[in-house]
């Protein structure tokens, strides 16, 4: 018998690497994380959670005559800074235990200190030499007494939730590496059904099986346009960005105005910190650019005037003719104003400890043009052209980590204005995969 | 676990025959495969599983779906599998995204090693994609 391979090796683009030691790697620290939980769990069940549970469960009312006062003094040595000292108030009792007479100075949990003594003597003054008070004692041990019970559910769930966690999560990692524990690949794959693919499409009929790494289409059939069947949903990260920079002027800006405020009473009340107002020159920078920057997006994003594109039908097949209806609002001219198809791949790959994006136009062909748009404010320019899918095309596809994605892009480049780009997802579907067919599940089972 | 070579025949291999010399299938077609495993020796088989499924490959981290999956307990040295293709997705050759399909024959001996042969074949007729234009990353 060999020995799993320790080492990776590179396969073309792919790396492999032992499955049997990785899932031994794997086992071995979801199985230290179970022992650890365990371990810390036990710890503070018996330290704290059973001894709490026998006093408001086992230990047995009785009343005592208070004999005596005093603090119990606690040190810590913290290897970091002085030791800590705790003082708890504690009370000396006389009282009956079927008939016999004990005395003994109740306990309680050293949380139960404080740090400041004044303060724990102050606590002993609610009790007076020679009164009567209720008193618990444990059965096992009656010296054991004390003056209170009650749960501390703090503790409690420091007891319950951290050792939980820690075997819930060591738990189902082992169980996870025991069940890969000498399957192969495949194996595994055919069992999750969904083998590191968040599939886009869920298998739940024969026919969405045999439609894997398509694409949904829903969200781009649900907007019925005005001329043509659908109007496509427009993708435009230009929009997100512009509220990543309103979200961060709104903060900055906000920040900026705490920090002014309190300069400026410092101001009116005779007294200037030179550093406060030399920091808050740059802050002011900052946040007027930022505030420019915001309000020139808005400007811009408002002065193009909206794009509308609307499709005969939705998804679309290789090889097949589309009508599409291009819409664009505004006033003022437009020097130009191209329409285009385009493939665009995608790969979501690891750099370290980041995870990574990158986008490929792979094929582009531009179906129209127009110059010298006139745009009339309450009219929108609308422009009908025909876009055609090559018989030979790649559908859409998308996975977890890859996509392959088709899009219409308008571009335009107005006379007074910067130049704007918008994008128009589609989904491309195989011919048949547009009218699925019934076919047979693929098998996955176990031969005798 | 070990890889099918291509030429080195000192350990195990499983020879597989497809139905089409030419491995090109289209979406809805059964495919269908022939294998013999040899060379084993001494050893002896515990399980064969049989697999069709796709890859992907290219920059993107890799992602995996089965078709296909079938284990047989008590393997014999030869065997066959067919299975009716999907609709989707088509082998695609693409700049930093390709989808593979391919034919897995994988063998457990009874030591606890395994051994597999992998066969990628075509499904559709997609031509390879050459157009690298970078747009944002």
């Amino acid at each position: 018998m060999r020995l799993p391979r320790i080492f990776g090796k590179k396969r073309g683009h792919r790396r492999t690497g032992s499955e049997a030691w990785g899932s031994f790697g794997d086992g071995l620290f979801h199985g230290a994380l179970v022992c650890a939980g365990v371990v810390f769990g036990a710890l503070l069940i018996s330290g704290v959670a059973v001894p709490e549970w026998r006093i408001n469960h086992d230990f047995i009312e009785s009343r005592g005559r208070v004999l005596g006062k005093g603090l119990v003094k606690r040190t810590v040595d913290d290897p970091l800074a002085a030791a800590s000292t705790t003082w708890r108030p504690t009370v000396r009792l006389r009282y009956d235990v079927a008939g016999a007479i004990h005395e003994a100075w109740t306990r309680s949990q050293p949380s139960a200190g404080v740090p400041d003594r004044a303060a724990a003597v102050a606590r002993l003054a609610d009790w007076k030499l020679g009164s009567e008070v209720p008193l618990w004692y444990d059965p096992a041990d009656p010296t054991a007494i004390v003056l209170e019970r009650g749960y501390n559910w703090w503790m409690w769930l420091l007891a319950l939730l951290l050792p939980g966690a820690l075997v819930a999560f060591g738990g189902a990692g082992l169980s996870r590496a025991v069940r890969r524990w000498g399957r192969s690949e495949e194996a595994l794959a055919a069992a999750t059904g969904i083998p590191g693919l968040l599939g886009p499409r869920a298998p739940a009929s024969p026919s969405a099986v045999d439609l894997a790494g398509l694409p949904p289409c829903d969200d781009l059939v649900n907007s019925p346009g005005t001329q043509l069947r659908y109007r496509l949903p427009l993708e435009s990260p230009e929009n997100w960005t512009l509220l990543g920079l309103g979200l961060f002027a709104a903060f900055w800006n906000a920040v900026l105005l705490v920090l002014a405020v309190g300069a400026g009473l410092e101001f009116t009340s005779g007294r200037v910190d030179w550093l406060l107002l030399a920091l808050l020159v740059p802050f002011i920078a900052v946040g007027g650019a930022a505030i420019a920057l915001v309000v020139r997006g808005l400007v811009l994003s408002a002065a193009v005037g909206t794009t509308q594109l609307e499709i005969s039908d939705h998804p679309l097949e290789p090889g097949g003719t589309y009508d599409v209806l291009l819409a664009q609002g505004g006033s003022g001219r437009i020097r130009r104003l191209t329409l285009a198809l385009e493939l665009v791949e995608q790969a979501t790959f690891r750099q370290g400890t980041d995870a990574r994006t990158e986008s490929l136009v792979v094929w582009r062909r531009q179906f129209d043009a127009w110059s010298d748009v006139a745009l009339l404010p309450g009219a929108r320019f609308e422009v009908r052209s025909t876009i055609t899918i090559p018989s030979d095309a790649m559908h859409s596809f998308a996975s977890e980590h890859n996509a392959v994605r088709w899009r219409l892009v308008v571009h335009g480049v107005p006379a007074r204005w910067p130049a704007f780009l918008r994008v128009f997802p589609l989904a491309v579907y195989p011919g048949l995969a547009a009218n699925p067919r019934e076919t047979p599940r693929p098998a996955r089972r176990v031969l005798a | 676990m070990s890889l099918a070579g291509e030429t080195p025949r000192h350990g195990p291999f499983i020879d597989v025959q497809f139905d089409r010399p030419g491995r090109g299938y289209e979406p809805g077609d059964t495919l269908s495969v022939r294998y013999d495993v040899g060379g084993l020796g001494s050893e002896r088989l515990r399980a064969v599983e049989h697999s069709v499924l796709w890859y992907t490959e290219g920059k993107g981290e890799e992602d995996l779906w089965v078709h296909f999956f079938e284990r047989a307990v008590k393997p014999d040295v030869a065997g066959s599998f067919a299975v009716t293709l999907p609709q989707s997705p088509l082998s695609y050759e693409g700049v930093i995204v390709k989808i593979r399909w391919c034919a897995r024959v994988r063998i457990f001996f009874q030591g606890g090693r395994d051994f597999v042969s992998e066969h990628v074949f075509d499904v559709g007729r997609v031509p390879p994609a050459r157009m690298p234009k970078a747009t944002a990353s």
